[in-house]
């Protein structure tokens, strides 16, 4: 029974699986508003209460919001509530580790459907060489530093409060997620501050490029989140986990060739057990595309929850037996 | 008369040429060897005599080669077999143009002879060593398959499938190769072929280590079996020329050698 | 005394091969226990096509490769049919020996011996020769010169870098090209797929079989696999499908039965080194023959050819030519790279997956690379305390006697090891 349900599990069509977790979660945190759902502001998602029908706030907002606080207050009693914000985002972060991104985001999923999109029309996806992959992957921490340090200038006071929030003025969700509900009210300049106009408009060419850059590249933005990158500092404490089996790998790099963030050590390092890198998303598709048995897993309290098989692959990658007609 | 005789005494068999003083053959005899192969050349060589009413004193010279010339004491003289064979072939394959190699397959030897333009040696090889590629080895085959040697020709040109190769190096060990290939029932004809090829892999090596040059003789006793000689032709991807009694070129050449010898030392005197 | 004809060069060539081959079909058929009956397609289709010169594609493109690299499934796509020229006859390599120097590979000089004869039954169209080892590389120009038309294929030294694995799907897009010109065709979404899908399936076949032979009784010996996987170099792949499916079926009834293909006690091995090819299969009958079985091999002729998998995202054109190159340089374990820890990590898996206790490893003499390996494979073995046995041979049909001896006393001791564990 057990290693029927396992057969199951590890046989499956991945793609139609995530396709529809990811159409409900997108209703949910998008449109969620609409059903009166509100999961809170501490999620580890880009899920953006500029869009007024969201279903929660992506963390960083609140996390903005309370480093901003004065200094004195925010070493006081204030502090607490930094920490409970933390305990509450890290709370919700363990029990999916980088999956939200993978599964969860609406802003990811808004991007693999922008990849659908480009795949109907039949145009081919662009990748970034190994340097440019390199130096791009760097940004989020960049961006991660802007999330934080700005609003902690702000409460020593070494920044004005047109400096609030800066993170979310140049990020493209806040532009592009209100527009799910209709509203383009985003796509503005904001010139009551010669900051703010900067910003806003760095916004602005960030949601340009985040429009034609997803659609030429598979999760383009995913390279560049902040999230990502916090999310990284903590996924060791989560309970879900990719592993990796390094004796039982090729080494033949299908797992890299279908990895929509081109994270080479997956295929070709055999040595670490634990394989999730800071880019991952854990989409799961570098299991499903693994041919050999037990070499890439997707654990859950250590239990393997789902494992690549050759008999899974070959299900997936359609590898039956020929027709009469086709081929020769 | 003036009469000569050649006598090569081998491992198998005693062959006796005798000719006249225009080096024309006049008569052989080829007899078994044995144990006491003494008295058999001097038995043999009574008895030819006599078929040919030869008296022993119109025989003026006397010639001995083979492995055993040394113990035929009587002989005026003794040379070895590869020039005697060397004499004889020239002179046999006379009708055949010049020849430049011979191939020999004695009964436990065998060897492949590279001459000159004047039929001098030039370079020899010889598979000494070991029965295999020799007509011990053919011997030892027809008894296992229960045939006699002679029939090893005809069974050859009926075999119908591909002949089967006798992988070991060594008579004894393809003995039991024979007898696994007939116990797993595969056709008699097809294992005298792949016999043959065997043995002529075997030769053309030997053959190259002299150098193949275009007009090439073969004889000893083998070469009276068509299979062998086909599978040599085959392996050599050249036609070999065959003598009208290829069993006794060496007797015959040890002859030519007495008349020469002869003349040459009444002239001395 | 008969009249007989003087073969001819060519008739002589088909001689030696019908010979060289029925002599291996015959000990395979006659000289273990009953071979599974699904085999006999496999024994009379090597009979066809060595002994009675049956050619299979008469009226198709035969597209000749020389070496494992290049994509047959880019072949069939462009309804080719991919010829391996990897060649295994000691006749071949003698008549080779003309062109190339006496210490050069066998296998090299077979096959340009082959080729130089110009005596083939589906004779190639157009050879394609990806710059692997030395020799091969060599060996392609030579065989140009014998009036074949010979396209080199890059292929680079090294496989971890980015920038080789760049170089080759370049490459690999550059014979899609250029075959596809030559055969007036265009690779299409739905032809590739269909060609990556059959490949892929009969890939699947082999890993069927694989699972079978890790079974503590052993339905099929080694050498029958090799024949079957040998098959894949010529034959109709259809027709290979078809027959595959049946041994596969076969050896599931024969697992049920527990049919046993070796003997009560005989070691399990793993073979590994220079690829045998038929009829070379000198080493791997010793092996069988000294009551060894052979559960599992690491070479180009068998196991690399069906291993390694092709996954594709985006069913594109170009996203699936550029996967094909990722699987013939990526999960290649040849030993023409400049670091193989793959291979020996394939090596140990193998050994561990497939239950064995000891590791034959051939090189050809001659064959460099393989020879070049040796040590750091050897010494890899030891550290992981499996038992291997390093042997040098060639294709001639001598000293076999020599090598039984020491295949021999290898699998003796692994009994005597087996032995002593329990």
């Amino acid at each position: 029974m057990k290693s029927k349900i396992k057969k199951i599990i590890n046989n499956m069509n991945l793609s139609r699986v995530r396709f529809w977790i990811q159409l409900f979660s997108f209703v949910l945190f998008v449109y969620g508003g609409y059903f009166a759902i509100d999961l809170g502001s501490k999620l580890p998602i880009f899920t953006c209460p500029y869009n007024e029908q969201s279903g929660a706030t992506c963390y960083l907002i609140p996390l903005q919001h309370q480093l901003s606080m004065p200094a004195q207050i925010l070493l006081g009693g204030a502090g607490i509530s930094v920490i409970v914000g933390l305990v509450t985002f890290l709370f919700w972060f363990i029990f999916l580790n980088k999956a939200w991104c993978g599964y969860v985001c609406p802003f990811g999923t808004f991007q693999d459907w922008l990849t659908s999109l480009r795949k109907s029309m039949g145009i081919r996806y662009s990748t970034y060489t190994q340097n440019q992959f390199e130096r791009l992957s760097k940004i989020k921490y960049v961006l991660l530093a802007i999330v934080l340090l700005a609003p902690l200038l702000m409460g020593v006071g070494a920044l004005g409060s047109e400096w609030s929030a800066a993170f979310c003025q140049i990020c493209p969700a806040r532009i592009i997620s209100p527009m799910f509900s209709g509203d383009l009210s985003q796509w503005k300049i904001d010139f009551s501050t010669k900051t703010s106009m900067i910003l806003t408009a760095i916004g602005m060419i960030f949601a340009g490029l985040f429009l034609v850059g997803s659609f030429i590249k598979k999760r383009f933005f995913c390279f560049f989140c902040p999230m990502s990158a916090l999310h990284f500092i903590f996924s060791k404490f989560s309970i879900v986990q990719l592993t990796k089996d390094g004796s039982k790998c090729s080494t033949c790099g299908d797992c890299y060739a279908v990895c929509d963030m081109q994270i080479k050590d997956i295929a070709d390092d055999v040595k670490s057990t634990n394989i999730l890198r800071d880019d991952c998303i854990l989409c799961l598709k570098c299991v499903a595309a693994c041919p050999e048995n037990d070499a890439l897993h997707f654990d859950i309290f250590k239990i393997r929850a789902f494992s690549s098989t050759r008999e899974g692959f070959e299900k997936r990658m359609g590898l039956h037996k020929p027709k009469g007609d086709s081929g020769e | 008369m003036k009469y000569f005789a050649g006598i090569d005494i081998g491992s198998t068999a005693i062959k006796i040429t005798i000719i006249d003083e225009n080096k024309e053959m006049v008569g052989h005899r080829i007899s078994g060897s044995g144990s006491m192969f003494y008295n058999y050349a001097h038995q043999t060589l009574n008895d030819l005599l006599k078929d040919l009413n030869i008296s022993k004193e119109e025989v003026l010279y006397t010639v001995a080669t083979g492995y055993g010339r040394k113990l035929f004491k009587e002989a005026d003289e003794n040379i070895s077999e590869i020039t005697a064979n060397a004499i004889g072939a020239v002179a046999a394959a006379k009708e055949f143009g010049a020849i430049k190699t011979i191939i020999n397959i004695g009964g436990q030897d065998s060897k492949a002879i590279s001459l000159d333009e004047m039929g001098n040696v030039v370079n020899f090889a010889m598979n000494d060593r070991c029965a295999a590629g020799t007509g011990k080895f053919l011997d030892a085959c027809a008894m296992n398959l229960e045939i006699g040697v002679e029939e090893l020709g005809e069974r050859h040109f009926n075999s119908k499938g591909t002949p089967l190769s006798i992988n070991s190096t060594c008579a004894v060990f393809a003995e039991s190769e024979i007898i696994g290939l007939l116990g797993n029932s595969h056709s008699v004809e097809d294992i005298v072929s792949g016999v043959h090829y065997s043995i002529a892999k075997r030769i053309v090596k030997l053959v190259k280590r002299v150098g193949i040059k275009e007009g090439i003789y073969f004889d000893g006793g083998p070469a009276l079996n068509g299979g062998l000689v086909n599978a040599i032709e085959n392996e050599l991807g050249k036609k070999i020329f065959i003598p009208t009694y290829p069993q006794v070129t060496t007797s015959f050449g040890a002859a030519i050698l007495g008349v020469d010898s002869y003349n040459y030392q009444s002239v001395g005197v | 005394m008969h009249e007989h004809k003087i073969e001819t060069p060519n008739e002589k060539q088909n001689r030696h091969k019908a010979m060289e081959s029925v002599n291996v079909l015959n000990t395979l058929k006659e000289g273990f226990k009953t071979p599974p009956k699904a085999m006999d397609y496999f024994y009379n289709l090597f009979e066809d096509v060595y002994c009675n010169q049956k050619a299979l594609h008469k009226d198709k493109v035969k597209v000749g490769t020389m070496c494992i690299q290049i994509p047959s499934e880019i072949i069939y796509a462009l309804d080719g049919v991919p010829i391996r020229l990897c060649n295994g006859f000691y006749t071949d390599d003698e008549i080779g020996s003309d062109f190339l120097p006496q210490k050069a590979c066998p296998l090299v000089k077979a096959s340009v011996g082959h080729l130089s004869s110009k005596n083939l039954t589906d004779k190639p169209d157009m050879i394609y020769s990806p710059t692997t080892c030395d020799q091969k590389t060599k060996a392609g120009t030579l065989i140009a010169s014998f009036g074949y038309e010979v396209v080199d294929v890059d292929f680079p030294r090294t496989k971890e870098s980015e920038i080789s694995r760049e170089f080759f799907r370049r490459s690999i897009r550059e014979f899609s090209a250029d075959l596809s010109q030559k055969m007036g065709k265009k690779l299409s979404r739905k032809n590739l797929k269909a060609s990556i899908s059959k490949i892929g399936y009969a890939q699947s076949l082999y890993h069927q079989i694989s699972e079978f032979r890790k079974n503590k009784i052993v339905p099929i010996l080694g050498n029958d696999i090799f024949l079957v996987t040998n098959a894949f170099f010529f034959d109709k792949i259809d027709n290979w499908i078809e027959a595959t499916e049946k041994l596969v079926e076969e050896l599931e009834q024969r697992v049920k039965d527990e049919v046993n293909a070796a003997g009560k006690i005989s070691p399990r091995i793993v073979y590994t080194g220079s690829p045998p090819i038929f009829p070379n299969y000198k080493i791997p009958l010793i092996i069988e023959d000294s009551d060894g079985i052979i559960v599992a091999d690491e070479t180009c002729s068998s196991n690399r050819m069906f291993n390694d998998r092709v996954a594709v995202d985006e069913w594109f054109v170009n996203d699936m030519i550029d996967s094909l190159a990722d699987k013939y340089l990526k999960a290649c374990t040849c030993p023409v790279f400049s670091k193989n820890d793959d291979r020996i990590r394939r090596i140990v898996e193998l050994v561990r997956s497939h239950n064995a206790d000891g590791v034959i490893y051939q090189a050809f003499a001659g064959c460099t690379v393989y020879e070049l390996e040796q040590r750091s494979v050897l010494e890899a073995m030891e550290r992981e305390g499996i038992s291997i046995l390093y042997i040098e041979s060639d294709y001639s049909p001598s000293q076999h006697g020599q090598l039984s001896t020491r295949v021999e006393a290898f699998i003796e001791s692994l009994k005597i090891k087996n032995r002593n564990k329990k």
